[in-house]
């Protein structure tokens, strides 16, 4: 399970954003809101294998946070990212 | 007509929000005559490399085998005459048209910086035609220098800040900038179609007239600082409000132009987009088309202490 390389994340303004343009017919571009712990969670696993242990393992050397809660964290961002299209297919 | 005989082609010079665009066409031709809304950019050759090479000769339009693969046919800012089909090593942009002998068509270098355009000479709708496909030309090698195409109805206040309204078609983005011109001293129309924004080097954000205008013949070759982008909605009322972050992105983004399928365009577009984010101002102006929302978004702009 990889992200997406071709999604850019840039910062707007307080926001972290990722603009994913349509492949269809029309104009209709979406974009990507992540708050500061996923945006910063994303730039580390960038062409990374992803998975809850990684990602749990990264929010146990950031932030105070049992390994219980990180694990839930973890597998919920994964949920989040892949219903948003965000992993690689 | 001799099948072998190549016209004689004449190099012409245009600069348009800085960028030197070349155009290479047949000797015959009266480019002012059939460009009229470039004339006021014309200049000498500039620089050794130009931004966008364009050539013209009198060819056959290839047939449609030869187009490559259909990538988009609709679009808020080019509207629903143009299609673009992508190959391997190009992108072709057609203008339809029912009679296969009218139809016109560009072959362009990936990056934009050369094209080819192919139609008839004596179509009646030949400098209208020209003048959509250079736009086409202009808006994605502009991406690729910090500029962004945008569509819009832009005035110029004071001689010295530009603001430009945003809107679907038919929201009221001439009527806006009119309202401002009757009743906002120091107004002037610097673009109502198709402005150029520009991230110059020395980090100032300016905002540029073009040949492309929409219907009205407001070809202006002028800049001003872009003070903001205000979105117009309209409304039983006249509210302002002012956009940041990730809304701020979303409320401009669907003005731009980039071929939205084309991933490096398209990324140079958002980038560039971003940066703007933070020094523009970026509001929504849902409003009537009365004197007080004219008087609305000028007070926003300019007299709010925020």
């Amino acid at each position: 399970m990889k992200l997406r390389q071709d999604l850019v994340l840039r910062k707007v303004g307080d926001d972290y954003i990722m603009v994913d343009p349509s492949q269809g017919m029309v104009d209709l571009s979406k974009v990507h809101t992540l708050n500061e712990t996923a945006a910063w969670l994303w730039e580390q696993s960038i062409g990374k294998e992803i998975s809850v242990g990684g990602i749990s393992e990264l929010l146990c050397e950031r932030y105070d946070v049992s390994q219980e809660k990180a694990v839930q964290d973890a597998e919920a961002l994964i949920q989040e990212f892949e219903k948003a299209g965000l992993l690689e297919a | 007509m001799g099948a072998n005989t190549v016209p004689k082609l004449t190099n012409h010079y245009y600069e348009i929000a800085g960028l030197q665009l070349e155009l290479r066409f047949c000797s015959t031709l009266s480019l002012n005559n059939i460009l009229p809304s470039f004339v006021g950019f014309r200049v000498e050759k500039r620089n050794e490399t130009s931004a966008a090479v364009v050539t013209f000769q009198e060819e056959e339009v290839p047939s449609e085998e030869e187009w490559g693969m259909l990538r988009s046919d609709i679009s808020l800012v080019w509207g629903d005459n143009f299609r673009f089909y992508e190959q391997e090593d190009a992108f072709v942009t057609l203008i339809k048209h029912t009679v296969k002998d009218k139809q016109w068509m560009m072959k362009s270098s990936k990056d934009f910086r050369e094209s080819r355009i192919y139609g008839k000479a004596d179509d009646p709708r030949m400098g209208e035609f020209v003048s959509w496909l250079l736009m086409v030309v202009f808006g994605q090698v502009g991406l690729q220098h910090r500029l962004i195409l945008i569509h819009a109805s832009v005035i110029a206040y004071r001689q010295k800040y530009g603001v430009a309204f945003l809107g679907k078609s038919g929201t009221g983005k001439s009527t806006h900038s009119r309202l401002w011109l009757q009743h906002i001293p120091d107004t002037e129309l610097l673009n109502d179609d198709n402005p150029v924004v520009r991230f110059e080097e020395d980090g100032k954000i300016m905002i540029y007239g073009t040949p492309w205008s929409g219907k009205t013949p407001c070809y202006k070759n002028k800049r001003v600082e872009l003070k903001g982008f205000v979105r117009l909605e309209q409304a039983p009322l006249n509210r302002f409000t002012w956009k940041k972050g990730v809304e701020s992105l979303v409320t401009v983004l669907p003005s731009c132009t980039a071929l939205r399928w084309n991933k490096d365009l398209f990324n140079a577009m958002t980038d560039t987009l971003s940066q703007l984010m933070a020094q523009v101002e970026v509001g929504y102006l849902e409003c009537l088309p009365d004197a007080d929302a004219a008087k609305t978004s000028h007070n926003a702009l300019f007299e709010e202490w925020r």
